[in-house]
């Protein structure tokens, strides 16, 4: 029911202007500035006068609706398309030189490969720490 | 190993190019746009770029698209100052500088800000030389996402109907026209199609011509995370170059200095070597600042900075040096008092006094004023050798540092002195050193490199592993064998014969053969495969755009007209060999909510479906 209502405000709030072939209509306060007016525009948008501001719905949104629809199963849609998570287990690279890396560091748990990587990991910032795993997606939830 | 490295110091070194874009001129459409049909626009509506041109008819199709351009849009500098409105694409010259400001029209790959996307439009249109009064009057062939959400097609076609009144639109998928521009073959067989773009790779199944849009997978990775990726790697590790190390210039170095490992782990044991690393790595040269790691002071400076702290800690330490004296003097009459009270006799008070000072004896009494006399006279000569000290040049208090360490440790409660004094001690012998220190051979042009060694296969491998950046969908050979295993292994073997790479992100040396390796591994022994790279994998959508336009230009049921748009709603799609499968669910649109969804076996049965039964 919502999805309805949703599309229907965001739907009538450009389709209220309703006549589009009398000409260009000027936006708020700026000239047009094409030398031969060849199209029109429209206020939408969230632009037009007495209308609140509505911005526009992002991708997240837009799929959420979509999933409401009624699709049948087979139906190819956006959300179906993505590509399924991976079976194989992930290589595992060191954050700093991408060689393949066979140990972690167990105070900081970026991974290294060679002697020489250890003791530059174990001299950086904290902020540099944090930024190589969340580079990796691998910061852990703080309780 | 010195010579070596003299020898090989200049090569490798790439300044960057900081390209900038010229703007645009506004063409004038000429005889192109007059003919006895109105002339269909091309519009290949990219999320890096849009490429807008002429379908024209006639013997020589021309050569490029007239426009491309960045699908951003940002306000001029100087905010909203009611001046120049929006800026779009190559009329913004450089993207640096307004990189916070962008904006574009596409999430991901799908346009879901319709504003942006009209200034777009506008500024395609204002450039092509668009003529017509009152509308757009040209049919328009857009390309749009696999399989794009029907809200997001009903904008688009509410737009385009509405606001700029065109008389018939056909969207289909870029990677289709590539696919058809590169072998005309295509129309009617079947081939596997692999397209990485800015923001999303696809792999796309064609069967008979038709596509089959139920077995199509996209992993939601593609140029833009790999900047991304690529400008974190540099900004961890040269963190005093943070804001150096900008997009474009990521973007650059993708697109000059990377490559794609053939076998990815063994490139990785070669790039262990130094000497391979030595002479593979690029080292992208920065501008040069002045800003230098660490303080912005001279040496001088510096010792004009210890100095003072010196001369603070000098006077602060005498002044607690008087006051403790002071208090060390009081008490010390105190006591004086006290002991003259037992010589004169006056037992009671002498005791009760004791009692207060918390002494048991006459004698403990005797011994603590003695301490506390020598104390006092010591703290009165150090002040005097403190003043005397301060009058005399800082360089050369290095000799009173061991008499005052003498001192210091004799007064057992003066923490805070204490603390001071290795401070003191320690800062003094460094003092002495001569101002003019030279200063450790400082190689500036080295210090403004960048030197991208292996980044140079990490940031494009993220397409073949995603767990690189900790996506959790599986990388293009995964996929690819996933969709391979949905079907028979008679159409598997068709559609591996006819493998098609296409997109900006394919454009990377080395691509083609990974591809060859990736299916070498996955497919039976000894069965053949055949992989092409697009001839140009950045324009032939366009170019199959045009094509597809001039072919189908009397074709009236691929053509969405305005009449179909009144009647059928905006998520309405007539399909076509390059078109994604329409699902006939009506979306609702102003007050009537008029949800009817249709049996699906009509649309889908019409569809690719029916193509995919048949093998």
């Amino acid at each position: 029911m919502c999805v309805g209502i949703s599309m229907d405000g965001v739907s009538e709030n450009k389709m209220v202007p309703s006549d589009f072939s009398t000409g260009p209509m000027e936006k708020a306060a700026k000239p047009l500035p094409f030398k031969d007016p060849n199209f029109v525009h429209s206020g939408h948008g969230g632009a037009v006068a007495g209308k609140k501001n509505r911005t526009w719905k992002n991708l997240k949104q837009i799929l959420a609706s979509e999933r409401a629809l009624p699709w049948q199963l087979n139906d190819p849609n956006y959300f179906s398309i993505d590509a399924p998570p991976s079976f194989k287990p992930a290589k595992k690279y060191s954050d700093v030189s991408g060689l393949l890396a066979n140990y972690t560091d167990p105070q900081s748990k970026l991974r290294f490969s060679t002697i020489e990587e250890f003791s530059y990991i174990r001299r950086l910032p904290s902020d540099v720490v944090t930024g190589y795993l969340a580079l990796r997606k691998a910061t852990s939830i703080v309780p | 190993m010195a010579a070596a490295t003299a020898a090989g110091l200049a090569t490798n070194v790439f300044p960057f190019r900081d390209a900038r874009a010229a703007p645009d001129p506004v063409l004038e459409a000429g005889p192109v746009a007059h003919g006895s049909l109105p002339v269909p626009l091309v519009l290949d509506n990219g999320s890096f770029q849009a490429r807008a041109g002429w379908a024209c008819p006639g013997p020589d199709p021309g050569p490029e698209p007239r426009l491309q351009f960045r699908a951003v849009c940002a306000r001029g500098r100087g905010g909203a100052r009611g001046g120049a409105g929006p800026q779009v694409g190559n009329a913004l010259g450089s993207l640096e500088p307004l990189r916070w400001m962008l904006r574009s029209p596409f999430d991901r790959n799908v346009p879901v800000n319709l504003e942006l996307q009209e200034l777009l439009l506008d500024y395609s249109f204002q450039h092509l030389g668009v003529s017509s009064q009152g509308c757009v009057d040209h049919p328009i062939v857009l390309t749009e996402a696999v399989c794009t959400p029907l809200y997001s097609r009903q904008m688009m076609s509410e737009l385009l109907f509405e606001c700029y009144g065109i008389p018939k639109v056909a969207y289909g998928i870029d990677s289709l026209f590539s696919f058809y521009h590169n072998n005309p073959k295509n129309m009617i067989s079947s081939g596997l199609i692999i397209s990485s773009g800015y923001q999303c790779t696809h792999i796309l199944p064609i069967l008979e011509g038709r596509l089959d849009a139920r077995n199509c997978k996209r992993i939601n990775l593609g140029g833009s995370q790999a900047a991304g990726y690529l400008q974190r790697l540099l900004q961890l590790k040269y963190p005093g170059h943070l804001a150096a190390i900008t997009l474009s210039r990521m973007e650059e170095i993708l697109h000059e200095h990377s490559y794609i490992a053939e076998d990815y782990v063994e490139e990785l044991q070669k790039w262990r070597c130094p000497d391979y690393y030595e002479n593979n790595v690029h080292k992208m040269q920065l501008p040069f600042s002045s800003k230098l790691l660490g303080s912005t002071l001279t040496s001088e400076e510096k010792q004009e900075r210890r100095q003072q702290q010196l001369r603070r800690l000098q006077e602060l330490n005498a002044r607690r040096r008087e006051e403790k004296l002071q208090l060390d003097q009081e008490r010390l009459d105190r006591l004086l008092y006290v002991q003259e009270l037992l010589e004169d006799g006056q037992m009671d008070q002498f005791h009760k006094a004791l009692i207060e000072l918390n002494m048991d004896s006459p004698e403990e009494l005797q011994s603590y004023i003695q301490k506390l006399s020598a104390a006092v006279e010591q703290a009165k000569q150090k002040i005097l050798q403190a003043e005397v000290s301060l009058e005399v040049d800082v360089v050369d208090s290095k000799p009173e540092t061991p008499d005052l360490e003498q001192l210091e440790p004799s007064l057992e409660d003066v923490e805070n002195i204490n603390d001071f004094e290795p401070l003191f001690s320690e800062e003094t012998p460094e003092v002495e050193k001569p101002v003019a220190t030279v200063q450790p051979v400082f190689n500036l042009a080295a210090y403004h490199q960048l030197f991208v060694g292996t980044e140079r296969i990490r940031a494009p491998e993220i397409i073949f592993q995603p767990s690189l950046i900790g996506e959790e969908q599986a990388g293009i050979a995964e996929t690819l064998q996933y969709i391979l295993d949905r079907y028979p292994k008679d159409v598997q073997e068709l559609l591996v014969q006819n493998v098609l790479l296409t997109g900006g992100n394919m454009m990377y040396p080395g691509m083609k053969v990974r591809i060859e390796k990736e299916l070498l591994e996955m497919r039976p022994f000894q069965s053949s495969f055949q992989v092409q790279l697009a001839a140009n994998p950045v324009l032939d959508a366009w170019y199959g755009a045009r094509d597809w336009a001039l072919d189908h230009l009397d074709n009236e049921d691929v053509w969405i007209t305005r009449k179909d748009y009144e009647e059928k709603g905006g998520g309405y799609l007539r399909e076509h060999c390059a078109s994604n499968v329409y699902v006939p669910i009506r979306l609702p649109k102003q007050a009537s909510r008029s949800a009817e969804a249709q049996a699906s076996g009509k649309g889908s049965g019409a569809s690719g479906g029916g193509a995919g039964e048949q093998a």
